[in-house]
């Protein structure tokens, strides 16, 4: 992708091409954000749709401040999500009973291939903030310091969601060993 | 070891499997004392990292794509501004002064809480470019933006109610101007011609020498018909009064007091006027709430940057 940077003043003086192409490169890692913070794979291509489509009305209104135009953009697909959740609050999700409790003697499941349903159904254990940054880590792909921009805290507080993420995660994804 | 050590070292592994392609003994052999603990976090990482490597079914990414190519040539074909914000100053402030002397005074003071289904809607938002213009100091027009960036919020919400997306998303432009002005004016750049300031010019035009602000305590503007006659039946006059209370103010310590009230009147603002959209989220017509949720986001972005304008 070209200058990130030329690219998105292109787009917010409505060149398409220019919008085409943060399209495509931000698509699916948008997607892949959503998916892990709903846990429902289908439920997150309408709101990643939506996502863009407010970008585009809302663009106009992201400034070149030393942020990175990412950080805008996952602050727009975290406010869907936020919204999402918030009219499901009511509905409780059962979490598969396969999952182990902590105190369970563990045989990962990672040792062997694990399945997209297990990983979600794994991260609804983590707290919001260590989804956030296991999701903008691991499924964005984004650095520690573009996580931090995005949720508004320091390098270090993100990496230590992270470390406490993977650890609420391997606990999560752990099963009886003798299921 | 601490823990902030671990975080960094488990971080750097990360890094380098994730992003850098590393073997996973490639990282422990880097960190062999802490090999031990690394082993299982960093199975778990990538094992869930390669499990949600997932994409978009294809039909739905053809529908998505085409959709978001159909609103892309829909915005280019273009909305146009609000064409008030273009007027030159001088017809802004003669349009106010002529509809203060056609329509009377007490018309301002109504019109002040109208709400834009009204017909005295256009009075308030002139009324509120003359008190912009009156208000002298950059920090005060600050705080007046703040001010009518709250009006701005609670009209989105009376609107989404009534169903109108049209007028839902000409507020919610209104207000990201009302919040980009703010910016402008924290950041004392506030002399120059703005987009949503009557007499700025299109952005290609040529801007003049900035003469727009008065540099000096200007009384509040007092309009009253001329040679009306002082009695009882006439209109009373109507005082438009600038914002702030630092006119004049060239004392730094009273300009680092009024940053700081003017910090924590956006942080106040911002939940309140957050509260306010989400509450209406919950409560407007399902056709308006896309448009509503655009205005969530405006809002959030624009405290946001002011706020960090305030540091």
């Amino acid at each position: 992708m070209q200058d990130e940077e030329s690219l998105v003043r292109r787009a917010q003086k409505q060149d398409q091409e220019a919008f085409a192409q943060i399209y495509e490169e931000y698509f699916d890692k948008i997607y892949r954000y959503i998916t892990l913070k709903i846990g429902d794979a289908v439920e997150a291509e309408d709101l990643t749709q939506q996502v863009f489509l407010n970008s585009l009305r809302s663009i106009s209104s992201f400034r070149w401040k030393g942020r990175p135009f990412s950080a805008w953009l996952y602050r727009i697909a975290h406010n869907q999500v936020v919204d999402y959740l918030r009219k499901k609050k009511k509905m409780t999700v059962p979490l598969d009973e396969k999952l182990a409790s902590a105190d369970d003697n563990p045989q990962l499941a990672t040792e062997r291939k694990l399945d997209v349903e297990q990983v979600l159904v794994a991260a609804r254990h983590l707290t919001d903030a260590q989804r956030e940054a296991i999701s903008l880590r691991f499924t964005s792909e984004l650095s520690i310091a573009q996580v931090a921009e995005v949720m508004g805290k320091s390098q270090g507080a993100v990496k230590a969601l992270q470390h406490s993420g993977i650890v609420a995660l391997r606990r999560a994804l752990t099963v009886k060993q003798n299921e | 070891m601490n823990n902030k050590e671990f975080d960094n070292i488990l971080n750097d592994c990360l890094e380098r499997l994730l992003l850098k392609g590393e073997s996973l003994q490639q990282c422990l052999a880097r960190y062999p004392e802490q090999a031990a603990e690394l082993k299982p976090l960093l199975e778990t990482a990538l094992a869930a990292r390669e499990a949600t490597t997932i994409q978009p079914r294809p039909d739905f990414r053809a529908r998505a794509r085409y959709e978001f190519n159909s609103a892309l040539k829909e915005t280019a074909a273009g909305k146009s501004r609000p064409s008030w914000g273009w007027f030159p100053r001088w017809a802004t402030v003669a349009a106010i002064i002529l509809a203060v002397v056609l329509v009377g005074g007490g018309t301002v003071v109504a019109a002040d809480s109208s709400m834009p289904d009204s017909p005295l809607y256009s009075v308030k938002l002139a009324t509120e470019q003359v008190r912009l213009t009156l208000t002298p100091s950059q920090i005060a027009k600050a705080k007046l933006c703040a001010q009518l960036a709250d009006r701005r919020v609670a009209e989105i919400a009376y609107m989404a109610d009534k169903g109108d997306v049209e007028q839902v998303e000409i507020l919610t432009r209104r207000l990201d101007d009302k919040l980009e002005l703010m910016v402008a004016f924290i950041e004392g750049r506030g002399g120059i011609n703005l987009p949503g300031m009557p007499g700025a010019p299109p952005e290609e035009a040529a801007t003049p020498p900035a003469t727009y602000f008065a540099p000096t305590q200007p009384p509040a503007a007092t309009f009253a018909p001329p040679d009306t006659p002082a009695t009882d039946e006439a209109a009373p006059p109507v005082v438009i009064s600038p914002a702030g209370e630092d006119w004049g103010s060239r004392d730094k310590s009273a300009g680092n007091g009024n940053r700081a009230q003017l910090k924590n009147t956006l942080v106040s603002d911002a939940a309140h006027n957050q509260a306010v959209l989400l509450q209406a989220l919950d409560e407007v017509p399902e056709l308006t709430r896309d448009a509503l949720r655009r205005a969530l986001a405006i809002s959030e972005a624009g405290y946001e940057e002011a706020l960090d304008a305030l540091e």
